[in-house]
């Protein structure tokens, strides 16, 4: 007994924050790839971001399908009698394929070296890749009803993440090619800057909403999550990486290195939080 | 203003000519006594840890004046259910003719986007253990009993329901008993902020319980027990 | 089907097509309201499922109900709406009773212990195997002394078949659970008014005064009467306060809720009477006219009784007496309900006599919105009956010779009796009854009784579930859950009197055999061919056969169509049809059906008064029996009592050195009680039935464990914060349980509910899912079990309650123990419970000395200083 409330299940479990972080790293992956037409210096991560973010794919999609309690009918999102275009999930899910079918096409123009059709397949692959973090952020930013998933801004820093992350994972593939990482260190400064920004305007919201947001609030500023989102995903995260990389001692290998993992760990952490304490809130409802 | 945004919120925005069920819960004679939790358990067979109704309590006041109050739950067959906006294969949907949200298990692909989308916590996920309903591992929620007005009896929980605290009829109908409350009394809906337009009415309900309350901050520790033993069970 | 097979566009033509029912134009077009119950459908299969009426019997308030069945299953349960008192609706665990039936740890064969008394080894044998033991057993025990065969049961609603077994075996030797459950209040009243329950007509009330009954979670009868209570609260706008120890839902629901000091509501009642006396608020016609006192006597009796003495003892301020006193007196109709929280005290029955005065001293007796009497029917019993045993037992249902007032009996004190050898065992029928985990003292006395070879030779469980007590048995006979047997019944759960019966919804499952077909089988053992005089007592083919002799001669129902009218419709008579617009039950013109009331004011026909003769007082004598009373020239039948009035002054009390006037008692401990110490109350709540629903599961996960509820401020005191670990030490033992700190309890008590901490009473009772199965579990397996997420079955209090006993009523005085509590230290343990049987034993000793025929009980009763002393009164033989 006690002061009796029935609890509740959440809806999506830690699977899909893993999810959320593979896509993310996938669409910054395609983003460099595509960047590498347009940049000189990211050229020698062409092929490696390509792959790497078709393997992301095949990983994200296993984990998307698996997290159904019936997998087996994933395939009834493609079924054009069933789908219902209110739903992000749909949208997101044609832009998945989408993204999957250009991406192979692009890799073929690749290893075929056709130069014109890899230009114009990284181009659509890139504008389909960033539909992955908007669809994912705004798949959040829809339910009005849960504080910080609700913020509008939830789009645009699932965007920012995906650019931090997967400059990490190219600033992890970049090695020691001086060139690229100059540019990788950039990416990574200034996106990992722009998600700190965000996560302090989102945090501010969330204290000074009604009582349902402040409880948010404190879920995720103590306890467990207030060590993964404060902790990981904002100070070792964002801020530090940010500060690291704008020193002049960010330009040395290693602190690329030690920042990129460090932004890695805080993408993980803060979808983490992002996305269960709000539901861990509405358990209570 | 539009003819549209005249209309008070209680009114159908269904046709008119058409039914549209609503449920009055009047708190006043609410005893707490979870007969309508269980007959709804029995009806549909529905498995431990999941619910379609529930009757969480409050207990306010400082000694000695202190009271408790209820307030029955259920899914509200919102006008405007954000469920069915986010289900990507419209494996829930509304029926026009009576206002039901409904779910095809068949279809559903158990994608928990509906769940995330209410804002009530109606909906839950079925497990795969049920004593004799094949029907597993799919979205479920509250029906308003569809398959007993359809044959002309109240839902369940209304039919048990000892304080006579439910009452379940059609808005549209000038005659009906939810009509003649929703009229003489003052109604509440759950979080009207959500926009989601409830067809679940209550008389007397507390801010203390209808609220997410700030008392959540103190975390009564027994409640705590309880609550880290279902989240063990559901691996939160 | 998988899903509504429909799409949103084409509803109404699934409507209209779904189920043959609806064949016809679809009703729902046209219908302005649903129908209130009475059929069902599948939700899947969308099939018509079958209705068989029944009783509900998961608690004792005996509602009619129907069993939906599909597949051979029941599925759903629900109120039957042709009855008048239940209108439809069950409560929380009668909407579950079908666990009883399918629970997976349910015993379905005969069983015989194979290993030591309770360890749980045990063997499937066959019925006849079953029966030829017993009955050589029997044989033996009648040879030496038929009283040495012992039946105790707990309920029992067999419509009188125990009684038969036992008297065709000739033993008197039979108990009842009455003195645990609610005996002081039934002596607080039948002597006074003649039933020993009021039935209050809270529907039509404008102020309710409720005296510790939790009318709206449990109490007699909680679903009839809390449709009422809802319905007098908002649509008759009545008042209703509440005296209770912790804020029940009832009192959480009240207009008012008074907290007041353990025991002590016999002085608060007292004292709004003499409010009522002194203000000249009182029905002084109906005191003169109905009662054995006058106003004058009663006026200088309550003198004594003033508000401000009252707010000392209880803690209620004198002006909340006052004010409630003249509220109550001055609003009219009024009604008053007490259940067992003035009742369970060492002084019970004084409490409830207080209570009681209310509504008398003011008239509401028996108006529209009054104090009513309860309104029961009977049933002639088959014939021939066996005559009454030749010799008396020590202790029974109605006898204890140290409680000569208690005429439920005081079984609770069996033990100690059989312990000092003055009730002998040879066999000992356990039937219904769970002591070892209900009764004061629990294991530490129970549990030492029944293992112990020596004092019970041979012990006999009749049982359909592994309780605490049948977990000791030697033989275990399956006997059937309610939902397959056939019962009589009739309750006085509303104003409408009403027969019903139990019918099996299936055949019974296993090889379980109910109850009176079980015990003719062993009588048909004992006496094959009739030669023993036994058979022919037990001449029935089956439950239903019995059910005819019942039921096929009562008149009016005769006409009807006897026991094949209630079977087809459960309930007689039907009064009227469930109004879906109104919920209430209407006559054929639409109007709701209206009660009968003023019984007391029946007249008598003249061929009554053939051969009749009127006494001084008026009492009309017939036969040797009084029928009735002579007021103003005319003859009523007045209220069954002795004298046909109601008696304030109960003559038979002060022959035994009791108060004859309503007074008052404090607990002698609580007088002397420390600043540290406590009184621990416990109390029912609203999903669970005493011991017997741990193990059904929708109610289980509703509520499942029972932290003790302890004051904030007290809670301060002792530096404990909800959650935390806590000893509760009494007399007689200790606990450790989890603290819940409210603001809703007497910062003087701690309250721990009842129904919790189970050891035995099968795997999800405790918890104990992932084992194996028991070797007397044969129930088939629920793949929901595999669902269940909670993983605490708390703490039950009984181990460290004293057994005490009320010197009038009889009763356990469950709601005074002392108790010291503290935060737990580095050695307690969540669940540990000690009881120690030399301390019970001491506190049962100690509490005797209170009966009539004890050294406390004169200086407990000073005003009765002329009594002449216990050997004045030789003790009248039933
Ligand atoms: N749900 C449910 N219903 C039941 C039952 C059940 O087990 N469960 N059992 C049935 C049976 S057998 C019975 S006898 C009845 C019992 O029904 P009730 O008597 O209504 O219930 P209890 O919980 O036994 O006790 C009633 C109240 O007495 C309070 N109390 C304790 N001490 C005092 C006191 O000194 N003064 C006052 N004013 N109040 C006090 C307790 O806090 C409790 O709320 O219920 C019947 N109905
Ligand atoms: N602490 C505390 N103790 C209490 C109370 C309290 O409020 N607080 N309440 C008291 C009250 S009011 C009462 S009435 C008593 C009741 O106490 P008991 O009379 O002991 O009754 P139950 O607990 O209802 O069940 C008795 C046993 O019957 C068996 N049984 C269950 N169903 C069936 C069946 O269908 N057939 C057969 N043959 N056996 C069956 C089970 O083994 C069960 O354990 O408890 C009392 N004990
Ligand atoms: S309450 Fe929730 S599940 Fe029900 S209709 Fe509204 S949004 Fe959908
Ligand atoms: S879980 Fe089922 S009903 Fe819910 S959104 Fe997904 S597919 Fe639709
Ligand atoms: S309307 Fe039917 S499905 Fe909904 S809560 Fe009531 S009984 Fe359950
Ligand atoms: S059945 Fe009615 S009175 Fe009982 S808890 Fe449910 S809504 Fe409240
Ligand atoms: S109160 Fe509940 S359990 Fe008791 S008889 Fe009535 S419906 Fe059954
Ligand atoms: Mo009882």
């Amino acid at each position: 007994m006690g002061d009796y409330v029935w609890f509740h299940d959440v809806s999506w479990h830690a699977t899909y924050a893993i999810y959320f972080f593979v896509i993310g790293i996938l669409a910054g992956l395609s983003f460099l790839s595509y960047g590498s037409w347009r940049t000189p210096a990211l050229r020698p991560l062409r092929e490696k971001a390509a792959y790497g973010s078709l393997v992301m794919l095949a990983i994200g999609g296993i984990l998307l399908i698996a997290d159904l309690s019936q997998p087996l009918r994933f395939l009834y999102v493609f079924n054009p009698a069933y789908l219902n275009l209110s739903s992000p999930l749909a949208w997101g899910a044609l832009n998945i394929v989408a993204f999957g079918v250009c991406s192979i096409l692009y890799i073929l123009a690749l290893r075929k070296g056709d130069e014109a059709k890899g230009r114009l397949f990284a181009t659509v692959t890139a504008l389909l890749a960033l539909g992955l973090p908007v669809y994912t952020g705004y798949d959040l930013t829809v339910h009005q009803s849960r504080p910080v998933w609700n913020t509008p801004i939830m789009p645009v820093l699932f965007v920012a993440l995906a650019i931090t992350s997967g400059s990490a994972v190219g600033s992890l593939l970049a090695g020691a090619n001086v060139e690229a990482q100059k540019v990788l260190r950039q990416y990574m400064l200034w996106s990992a800057g722009a998600v700190a920004v965000i996560l302090v305007s989102i945090m501010g919201t969330t204290n000074y909403g009604g009582s349902a947001s402040e409880l948010t609030f404190m879920i995720m500023t103590t306890g467990t999550m207030g060590i993964l989102f404060v902790g990981v995903g904002f100070l070792a995260g964002s801020v530090a990486p940010a500060v690291m990389l704008y020193a002049p001692m960010g330009k040395s290998q290693s602190v690329l290195v030690i920042s990129a993992l460090l932004i890695l760990a805080g993408s993980a952490a803060l979808r983490y939080v992002i996305l269960m304490a709000p539901q861990e809130v509405q358990t209570l409802y | 203003m539009s003819e549209e945004l005249r209309l008070s919120p209680i009114e159908t925005r269904g046709v008119a000519g058409k039914k549209r069920y609503a449920m009055v819960v009047d708190t006043r004679r609410c005893i707490g006594c979870m007969a309508c939790q269980v007959a709804c358990k029995a009806e549909y067979d529905t498995p431990l840890g999941v619910n379609r109704t529930w009757v969480p309590y409050k207990v306010v006041g400082k000694y000695p004046n202190v009271k408790k109050h209820f307030l029955p739950r259920l899914c509200n067959h919102c006008d405007d259910p954000p469920c069915v906006r986010n289900c990507p294969v419209e494996a829930t949907f509304k029926v026009e003719d009576g206002g039901f949200v409904l779910q095809r298990y068949e279809r559903c692909i158990g994608c928990r986007s509906c769940m995330a989308a209410c804002p009530y916590n109606a909906r839950f996920m079925l497990p795969s253990h049920r004593t004799y309903t094949p029907i597993t591992n799919v979205v479920d929620k509250c029906t308003f009993c569809f398959h007993r007005v359809t044959q002309n009896l109240v839902p369940a929980c209304v039919q048990t329901c000892i304080g006579r605290s439910r009452v379940f009829g059609d808005l549209n109908d000038p005659n009906s008993e939810v009509s003649y409350l929703v009229a003489r009394n003052a109604t509440q809906v759950l979080r009207p902020e959500e926009g989601t337009k409830p067809y679940v009415f209550y008389i007397g309900a507390d801010r203390n319980t209808t609220e997410f309350g700030r008392d959540a901050y103190l975390r009564p520790e027994v409640m705590e027990l309880e609550r880290s033993a279902f989240k063990n069970h559901f691996k939160i | 089907m998988q899903t509504p097979k429909v799409t949103r566009r084409t509803f109404l033509k699934v409507s209209a097509t779904a189920g043959a029912a609806a064949a016809a134009a679809p009703k729902l077009l046209t219908a302005m309201e649903a129908d209130l119950g009475g059929k069902d459908f599948g939700p899947v299969s969308g099939a018509e499922r079958k209705a068989i009426p029944i009783n509900c019997h998961v608690c004792n308030i005996q509602d009619g109900a129907i069993a939906f069945v599909e597949n051979d299953r029941v599925v759903k349960l629900e109120g039957n709406p042709e009855h008048v008192s239940t209108r439809g609706r069950l409560c929380a665990k009668g909407n579950a009773g079908m666990w009883y039936s399918y629970d997976p740890d349910r015993i379905l064969y005969p069983l015989k212990r194979v290993g030591a008394r309770g360890e749980g080894k045990w063997k499937r044998i066959t019925w006849d195997e079953a029966l030829t033991e017993l009955a050589g057993k029997l044989d033996a025990a009648i040879k030496e002394d038929p009283n040495t065969v012992f039946l105790k049961y707990g309920r029992n609603r067999t419509g009188g078949v125990i009684d038969r077994f036992m008297h065709t075996l000739g033993s008197d030797s039979i108990l009842n659970h009455t003195s645990v459950c609610e005996s002081s209040k039934k002596i607080g009243m039948e002597p006074t008014w003649g039933p020993d329950i009021e039935t209050p007509d809270f529907a039509n009330t404008k102020y309710v005064l409720n005296f510790g009954s939790n009318v709206l979670e449990a109490s007699y009868f909680h679903n009839p009467l809390s449709q009422r209570v809802t319905e007098g609260r908002v649509d008759n706008h009545m008042k209703i306060v509440t005296f209770d120890v912790r804020l029940s839902n009832t009192a959480g629901f009240s207009d008012e809720w008074i907290p007041v000091y353990p025991a002590t509501d016999g002085a608060v009642a007292l004292a709004m009477g003499h409010v009522i006396l002194r203000d000249e608020l009182q029905d002084s016609d109906f005191i003169q006219t109905w009662t054995n006192v006058s106003v004058k006597e009663l006026k200088d009796h309550y003198k004594q009784y003033t508000p401000e003495w009252a707010e000392k003892i209880s803690g209620v301020p004198a002006a909340t007496i006052e004010r409630i006193a003249r509220e109550f007196a001055t609003t009219k109709p009024a009604t008053l309900f007490t259940y067992r929280g003035p009742a369970k005290h060492m002084y019970g029955s004084y409490n409830e006599k207080a209570c009681m005065m209310l509504p008398i001293m003011t008239g509401n007796v028996e108006k529209q919105g009054g104090y009513c009497l309860p309104r029961g029917m009977g049933w002639p019993q088959p014939q021939p009956q066996p005559p009454k045993p030749a010799k008396h037992a020590y202790m029974n249902n109605h006898r204890h010779p140290h409680y000569p007032l208690a005429g439920h009996g005081v079984g609770h004190l069996l033990p100690f009796h059989i312990h000092d050898g003055t009730v002998r065992i040879n066999v000992y029928f356990t039937y219904q009854d769970n002591p070892v985990y209900t009764n004061p003292g629990a294991r530490a006395v129970w549990g030492k009784l029944l293992k112990d070879e020596k004092l019970i030779p041979y012990f006999v469980s009749m049982s359909s579930h592994m309780g605490e007590e049948t977990a000791l048995a030697d033989l275990i006979l399956p006997d059937c859950p309610y939902l397959e047997r056939w019962e009589p019944e009739s309750m006085p759960n509303s104003l409408w009197p009403w027969l019903g019966i139990r019918q099996p919804v299936h055949k019974s499952l296993g090889e379980s055999r109910e109850n009176r077909v079980l015990m003719r089988d062993i009588i048909w053992k004992l006496d094959p061919d009739g030669k023993r005089g036994m058979k022919q007592f037990w001449n029935f083919k089956d439950g239903e056969d019995y059910m005819r002799h019942h039921f096929d001669n009562v008149p009016g129902l005769k006409e009807a169509g006897g026991l094949n009218y209630l079977k087809q419709h459960g309930v007689w008579p039907i009064y009227g049809k469930l109004n879906p617009a109104t919920g209430k039950v209407s006559d054929k013109t639409g109007r709701e059906i209206k009660a009968e009331y003023g019984l007391f004011k029946k007249e008598l026909s003249a061929a009554d008064m053939m051969g009749a003769s009127v006494d001084g007082r008026g009492t009309i004598m017939k036969n040797g029996k009084a029928i009735g009373v002579k007021r103003n020239g005319r003859n009523y039948v007045g209220f069954p009592t002795g004298n046909r009035l109601i008696n304030v002054r109960i003559d038979e009390w002060a022959k035994y050195g009791f108060n004859p006037m309503p007074t008052f008692k404090r607990i002698p401990w609580h007088e002397t009680m420390k600043d540290d110490e406590l009184v621990l109350t416990t109390f029912k709540l609203n999903v669970h039935k005493q011991s017997r629903t741990a193990a059904v599961k929708w109610l289980a996960e509703i509520a499942h464990s029972n932290p003790m509820w302890i004051n904030t401020e007290t809670a301060e005191k002792i530096g404990v914060k909800t959650g935390d670990l806590v000893r509760v030490e009494s007399g007689v033992g200790y606990l450790v349980t989890k603290a819940y700190v409210t603001e809703g309890i007497h910062p003087k008590t701690v309250a721990i509910p009842t129904g919790f901490g189970h050891w035995e009473y099968g795997r999800l009772a405790t918890l104990k899912l992932k084992g194996k199965k028991g070797d007397g579990s044969h129930g088939e397996e629920d793949p929901d079990l595999n669902n269940v997420w909670w993983d605490d079955k708390g703490v039950h209090p009984n181990d460290i309650i004293p057994a005490m006993a009320d010197p009038i009523g009889g009763s356990q005085a469950w709601y005074d123990t002392a108790v010291k509590v503290t935060k737990a230290g580095p050695n307690d343990k969540y669940g540990d419970s000690h009881g120690d049987w030399d301390k019970h034993y001491a506190y049962f000793k100690e509490g005797m000395r209170y009966a009539y025929t004890g050294d406390m009980h004169r200086k407990m009763h000073p005003e009765m200083a002329s009594w002449a002393g216990p050997d004045s009164v030789k003790h009248e033989e039933h």
